[in-house]
């Protein structure tokens, strides 16, 4: 029986860590990050040159996805990987990319959503209150938990994979993953909506009447009235719109409000 | 700015590049990366840890989540965090602004968008450039060389990151600060063009907030619980952790009734994700 050493996992597990996207391009975004962190692995499990060679091009096809909760995938291979130098039935090429290529895409959506898109977020929200008025404390702060938790999570995430094998998958994308990310993404609309209500500060200082001591009223005071930042929500709901619904990507979104900000300054709606 | 300064902000930005970041995704992409991160390291080169905070706060608002699916990215914020931050603070300073003011928070919103556009085109660059040691590294493995693919993977695009931010951004902030300092020295807040660019810069951060938005919404009606976080902090002044626990009472609910209609009848969260 072969057996993959703790230290050969280790250092597979750092490479992933590390290296998963340091030659990204377009063509091949993480693939020699993936072929680097199985180099040690395969060459423990097999001693000759040529064994080496065969087995790595295991790893050659195309490769990406959320690279953090990807490690779990990296973990799987190495259980896989082990389990076919013991020759176990049904292990093959095709079978270890079916899972790579199946898991590459259900991982990005968990990862981009709960991690790039709810967790750093959170994170991020709380050390910008802690930093207010400059206090150093707020990096740190997030410097210090975002690097703890996410390393222990990776590490943990890859042994798991490497200890369940195959069987990781049904755990990946089962009913039990679904209703968990999508019970998560609930906390996140909102924690988005109190964020949009903290930072974003948009008014209009149209003057609509005055009252009895001559001091303007603006329209912006009487939104606010009616519905708290109302002008605020609108504007974040229509770049929202614009992207989700129309398909303008970010850039193109961005310098239309440039354009929005400026003419509604110059013609006096806005500011 | 002296030109030591500006070497150590281009040597920090070839750290935390968006996705291609040399000391990788966590602590280079998403950990350097941040503007927040950013400011407190561009403020210990700067001398003013505090005031370059503040002027990162904004920046750090605008592109508060950015996903990269499939490599497409919104903005590389190394541009934003490493040629943004240090030519807002300068700017800032020669406009003579309060850094913590409403002025200030807005035209570091400006800076950040037009750094976030440089930003792209180094992203593309340096990701154009990692295909020269990618096919190298093919033509060595079809010799059967294996070891390649560690120098590939860590090393090479070491001459990436030198080529398309450290040069870049180096030469920005040395050359740029001077230039935008005496542009800034007479910086008047009542001309309409300057007016214009601060009603700008409170505008762009709906931008980040949305793309954020975007990342999380599946379905058009998921708005309802959007605008249910957005109301209570904007009407009840709800802070973020208090919207952490609301989201998270929904969160819990929703999870168990999924779990019931499965027929699972022990709803037990699981802890296969981090805890928030």
């Amino acid at each position: 029986m072969k057996k993959i050493s703790k230290k050969t996992l280790n250092s597979s597990f750092w490479r992933w860590w590390y290296g998963n996207l340091t030659c990204f391009s377009h063509e091949h975004m993480q693939t020699f990050g993936y072929m680097w962190s199985m180099l040690p692995i395969i060459k423990e499990l097999y001693p000759s040159h040529e064994e080496q060679c065969e087995k790595m091009q295991t790893y050659y096809p195309f490769f990406n996805t959320e690279p953090q909760i990807g490690c779990i995938v990296v973990g799987i291979t190495a259980g896989l990987e082990e389990a076919r130098a013991n020759g176990a039935e049904g292990i093959d090429d095709e079978m270890i990319n079916g899972i790579r290529a199946g898991l590459m895409g259900p991982l990005a959506g968990i990862g981009d959503s709960l991690i790039v898109g709810t967790y750093i977020p959170i994170l991020l929200g709380i050390a910008l209150g802690f930093a207010e008025g400059g206090s150093a404390i707020g990096p740190i702060f997030y410097i210090v938990v975002w690097n703890a938790t996410s390393i222990w999570f990776q590490h943990y995430i890859y042994f798991l994979g490497y200890n369940l094998g195959g069987s990781a998958v049904e755990l990946l994308v089962g009913d039990r993953a679904t209703a968990f990310r999508n019970a998560v993404i609930t906390m996140g609309q909102v924690i988005v909506g109190a964020m949009a209500a903290a930072w974003v500060n948009i008014s209009t200082n149209i003057v609509i009447a005055q009252n009895s001591e001559g001091v303007d009223i603006t329209l912006g005071q009487k939104l606010d009235e009616a519905y708290p930042k109302l002008l605020t929500c609108v504007f974040v709901l229509l770049c929202w719109y614009l992207m989700a619904k129309k398909g303008m990507s970010p850039v193109k979104c961005l310098l239309l409000m440039v354009v929005v900000g400026f003419v509604g300054s110059v013609i006096g709606i806005l500011g | 700015m002296s030109l030591l300064q500006a070497i150590l902000i281009g040597i920090m930005s070839c750290t935390a590049a968006s996705t291609i970041a040399c000391l990788g995704t966590t602590v280079g992409n998403y950990t350097l990366n941040r503007p927040l991160v950013a400011s407190l390291f561009v403020g210990l080169i700067m001398g003013d840890v505090s005031g370059v905070i503040q002027i990162g706060i904004p920046m750090q608002v605008m592109w508060i989540a950015l996903v990269t699916p499939g490599g497409t990215v919104a903005s590389d914020l190394r541009a934003v965090s490493y040629i943004g931050i240090p030519l807002a603070y300068v700017g800032a300073k020669a406009a003579g602004l309060d850094l913590g003011g409403d002025e200030a928070f807005a035209l570091s919103s400006s800076i950040s968008a037009m750094t976030g556009v440089i930003g792209i085109t180094l992203f593309y660059g340096t990701a154009m450039m990692n295909l020269i040691w990618q096919h190298y590294g093919w033509a060595q493995l079809d010799k059967g060389n294996l070891e390649v693919v560690g120098k590939v993977d860590a090393l090479f695009p070491l001459i990436s990151h030198f080529v398309l931010s450290f040069l870049p951004c180096t030469l920005l902030c040395y050359y740029g600060s001077g230039a935008v300092a005496t542009l800034f020295e007479n910086l008047s807040t009542d001309v309409w063009y300057v007016k214009a660019i601060l009603t700008v810069g409170s505008v762009l951060p709906a931008v980040g907030i949305a793309i954020l938005l975007k990342s999380v919404i599946d379905k058009t009606t998921d708005l309802l619980y959007f605008l249910f976080g957005f109301t209570l902090a904007a009407s009840m002044g709800l802070t973020l952790i208090g919207a952490t626990c609301i989201g998270a009472v929904f969160a819990l609910i929703k999870y168990e009734m999924s779990m019931a209609k499965l027929g699972a009848a022990t709803a037990v969260v699981e802890d296969e994700e981090e805890d928030i």
